[in-house]
């Protein structure tokens, strides 16, 4: 008797230890995914585009499972291209998140916003997961790797993107370029202001 | 007698976890470091906090008229503190309604790394009623000994000697009537 409830009291200190153990590993998961790189040199590339020539088309994998190509918003929307540098890193893993909740702002300016980092599309589903659900695409430039981050001059030479926002008229034509320091968010009032400043 | 002294470290190492956060929590309460705001432009929220001062003035964070006060820090650019926004709004409400009979417990947030456009943005955005303010160079949240955001800190105020740190909660709370009552609990009369 005394044995069989031995076994029960184990069996259920056991059950505990799985139930509080798993609720434990979730936390550990939103707090301990993220790597940090620490310092980087601020910019690490030179642009090859400038502002008033043609936005380089492309056609990148985004998250979502479609094929976006920058010219399809030609005649209709505003563009602004948003490189961060790669997934699961301390910065990018909130610049995207604010941006989800100012949709308001791109919508002020016929505008759509298009995420890309040069990480593959299994990586940025769990990353872009973790963040919630995001209303703007994002996209894969993976490979042939880095392919439109080295069109618009913006690959560093670890094979990771600049931290860069590109403001694109519905002409296809740029009209404002920021490149960050990678180890700093752009304000949001900066962008604010650049989507009110295009034509 | 073999199997009672099973029992009794099973139950021991089961659960000796759960005595060493026990063990740091006792340790507090510690100082509440000086922080130095500008009072905020918006009435209700001068009125909210008992400031008297001219807008854009300083004032010390002891200075506000609480008996108990919740320093949240938070992130516009947080998913997180996105996600906890409604709950953090919810625990205002019962803060207020509770302070009508009881301790006075008031809250204030403070945007870590973000400016006041941003801090304004996440306001408007989650309709928060209660005062914001932009640590922009992250001086409040280092002073604080900040680790991450979402961050609650339960301060006594009314102490009659140096305001303390009496509950610090990283990350988000399961429910905002649990953490008012824990932080009353603690932050309450000694």
């Amino acid at each position: 008797m005394r044995q069989k409830i031995f076994l029960a009291v184990i069996g259920i200190f056991l059950d505990l230890a799985v139930v509080v153990g798993n609720g434990l590993a979730a936390n550990d998961t939103l707090h301990d995914s993220i790597y940090n790189p620490g310092h980087l040199k601020p910019v690490d590339s030179s642009l090859n585009v400038a502002v008033g020539e043609p936005a380089p088309d492309f056609s990148l994998p985004s998250v979502a499972g479609r094929e976006v190509t920058l010219s399809q918003y030609r005649g209709k929307k505003k563009v602004v291209l948003s490189f961060v540098p790669a997934a699961w890193t301390p910065v990018c893993s909130d610049q995207w998140p604010g941006y989800n909740i100012s949709r308001k702002y791109f919508e002020e300016h016929n505008a759509i916003l298009l995420g890309i980092t040069v990480d593959n599309i299994p990586t940025l589903h769990a990353w872009v997961r973790q963040m919630g659900s995001l209303w703007f695409d994002v996209l894969s430039d993976f490979w042939p790797h880095g392919r439109v981050a080295d069109a618009y001059g913006v690959l560093r030479s670890d094979g990771t993107a600049e931290r860069a926002l590109f403001f694109i008229d519905a002409e296809g034509v740029i009209r404002d370029i920021v490149v960050s320091d990678i180890n700093v968010r752009p304000p949001l009032e900066e962008v604010v202001a650049k989507l009110a400043a295009m034509p | 007698m073999k199997y009672i002294v099973l029992y009794l470290v099973l139950v021991v190492s089961l659960f000796l976890p759960f005595f060493v956060p026990a063990a740091e929590k006792a340790a507090m309460p510690m100082p509440l470091p000086e922080l130095v705001l500008e009072v905020p432009e918006n009435p209700r929220h001068k009125e909210y906090l008992g400031l008297t001062g001219k807008t854009g003035t300083d004032f010390s964070i002891r200075d506000i008229d609480a008996d108990i006060l919740v320093i949240e820090l938070f992130s516009m650019y947080c998913p997180y503190c996105q996600k906890e926004a409604p709950a953090v709004n919810e625990l205002f409400a019962k803060m207020r309604e509770i302070s009508k009979n009881g301790p006075v417990v008031k809250i204030i947030g403070l945007g870590v790394a973000n400016s006041q456009f941003e801090v304004d943005h996440f306001r408007d955005t989650y309709e928060i009623a209660f005062p914001l303010f932009a640590d922009e160079d992250k001086t409040m949240f280092r002073a604080l000994a900040g680790e991450g955001t979402p961050t609650f800190i339960g301060c006594r105020l009314k102490d009659g000697e140096r305001p303390v740190i009496v509950l610090r909660q990283n990350g988000g709370f399961a429910s905002s009537a649990t953490f008012l009552h824990e932080l009353i609990d603690k932050g309450g009369p000694q």
